[in-house]
Formats: structure tokens, sequence, C-alpha cells
């Protein structure tokens, strides 16, 4: 299993790369507008081809890109209900905060679990490289952290079963 | 001398689509539906001779990009994929190699990434190899054009 995580992260990046290549592009139906087009979808010419690179059936990332945006969404593994709990909680946390987060999405595209929304203007302000490492970063934070949570919620209830049961 | 009425259907009427310069999906390019595909049975034969760089390459000279109908392309996509998870890790590199003396390297990528779209066992692994090495060989180009082709594999 860990043998595919260093390609599968860099097939992300390297699709990531090629993904972020966005420019201003004011809207073409309203006048002084600014849309991200892939939310939008004015125009099937603006929005290209969307793309998906998987680990396996849970694991995976859709990269839809179009002229001026590319939105991001990441499956991330669960393998069992205390992971799937604990990645819901972990995502809406961010979700809610999502201004602090700038990049982040507000709600994740059906069957995944987070999204990102990257616009031509958080390209011109920030690096595009450094971009994409923090959704690299993010990829393998995620996975560490909600097992890393798994095994405290796990040491919690043994320990709290364990007082328990101590009176009887 | 206009009437006035207290109807406000006129407001949903989307007046934009009767733009001159809108864009239209598929006129200019001839469509070619005649195209089928690669030949199933010369690439079932090709695989059992253990010839799977031959397979490979009838598979994405074949590939039918131009087609409109999504059954020809899913049914290419199938055969494409077997292919390409029955070639062994150790063959790619010469695969790539006379893949890109045909000049097929975006056919390849396409077909790459549509395998990623349908993970089975062990597929996407074998893949993320796959996708390595034509990366190293065609470069973020290659990705590129795979993005912003409207003939979709």
């Amino acid at each position: 299993m860990a043998a595919t995580l260093k390609p599968y992260l860099t097939a992300v990046r390297h699709s990531l790369t090629a993904a972020m290549c966005l420019q201003d592009f004011p809207s073409q139906v309203v006048e002084r507008h600014n849309k991200p087009e892939v939310e939008i979808c004015s125009s099937k010419e603006l929005v290209l081809t969307p793309i998906v690179v998987s680990r396996n059936e849970r694991e995976k990332v859709l990269i839809e890109p179009s002229i001026n945006s590319v939105r991001v969404s990441i499956a991330v593994k669960q393998a069992d209900e205390i992971e799937r709990i604990l990645c819901h909680k972990f995502t809406r946390f961010m979700m809610r905060r999502a201004e602090s987060f700038i990049i982040l999405r507000r709600k994740p595209i059906e069957g995944y679990d987070i999204s990102f929304l990257i616009t031509n203007f958080h390209t011109e302000q920030m690096y595009k490289h450094k971009l994409v490492d923090f959704v690299i970063s993010f990829m393998e934070e995620i996975d560490k952290e909600i097992s890393e949570m798994k095994l405290a919620v796990n040491a919690r209830a043994r320990t709290c079963a364990e007082e328990f049961l101590k009176r009887f | 001398m206009a009437k006035n009425t207290s109807s406000s259907a006129f407001r949903k009427i989307d007046v934009d689509q009767y733009n001159e310069d809108n864009f239209r999906e598929g006129e200019d390019d001839a469509v070619d539906s005649a195209a089928a595909g690669p030949d199933e049975n010369e690439i079932t034969s090709l695989l059992t001779q253990g010839k799977g760089v031959e397979a490979l390459l009838s598979a994405l000279q074949n590939a039918p990009l131009r087609c409109k109908n999504q059954h020809v392309k899913d049914h290419a996509l199938n055969i494409t994929l077997r292919v390409l998870l029955s070639i062994k890790s150790t063959q790619i590199d010469q695969a790539i190699d006379s893949v890109e003396q045909n000049d097929l390297m975006d056919v390849l990528m396409k077909y790459i990434y549509r395998g990623f779209e349908i993970p089975s066992e062990g597929s996407s692994g074998h893949l993320l190899q796959w996708h390595e090495k034509a990366f190293a060989k065609g470069g973020v180009g290659c990705i590129v054009r795979v993005l912003s082709d409207t003939n979709r594999a």
C-alpha cells in the first residue's frame, strides 16, 4: 500500500501543475462580472476536460480545470466507521472556516470529501508551485491526522472503560 | 404604444442564446462515426503472442477519439486498458519509446487518465507507473493537451 503513495502524489502534483494555467477572464454574459467558469459553466468552450487520479477505489482526486479557475476535489481514505466520522467532522470543521483557508470551497463535490477552488486571483497573489505544494501536503497531512485521531479516540475509550470497570 | 401589463415572464427569457457569436460544439469538424475503434480480435491475438507493445500501438492508432458515440469509446477504453494492464512494469519504458516514435503520447495519456476513472483491484497502482514514465517522456505539455483537447478518449 505504502508503495503507491509516492507515485500517487507525484501524479497529482504533475496534473495540478498542468491544470493551474489560469488567466483573467471576465464573464461573457454579464458585464463587469468575473466568475469562476468551472462553477458557472456558462460556455462549453471555457471548461476543459476533467481528469481523475486514483490510488484505489476510495482514494482519488478529481481535477476540473477551466479558463480562469480549477476545482480540486479529494476523496479521503475511510476504512471503517470511526474514520468516516472523524473525516466528516474534520472536513466540516475546516469548511466552516473556509475564508481562513482562502482556496477552500464551502461544499465538497458530490462523491468527494473536500474541495478546493483555485481562481486566477489566487494564482496571481500566491506562487503557483506553493499552491500545488499546499494541496499535496494537505493530502499527506489529512491521512496522518485522521489515523492519529483514531488512535487517540481508541486510547481514550480504553482508559474510560478501565476506570469505569474498576468499581466492579 | 406598448401595453402595460403585470406579467414579468419576459424577464425569464434567456436572450443570450440568440447571440451570433455563441460557441456551438462540434459544428466545424466532420463527424466520422464510421470509426469503430480498435480491432478486439487482432489485439487479443497480439496479447496472447506476448506482443504487448504492438497491441498497444494498434489500440492507440485506432482510438475512436473523434467519434461521438459513447459506447464505441467505452469499448475502446476497455480494450486499451486491458492492454495497458497486461504490459509488465519492466516493459513500460520500451513501450513508451515506441509510442513516442509513433507520435501517440497524447492518446496514451488520455487513456491513462480515463483508466484512473474506473479503478479496479491493483489497476491504479499500475497506471500510476504508466503515468510517471509517460510524464518523464512527454512532460507537462502532454497533460495540458489531455485537458484542452475536445476529442476526448
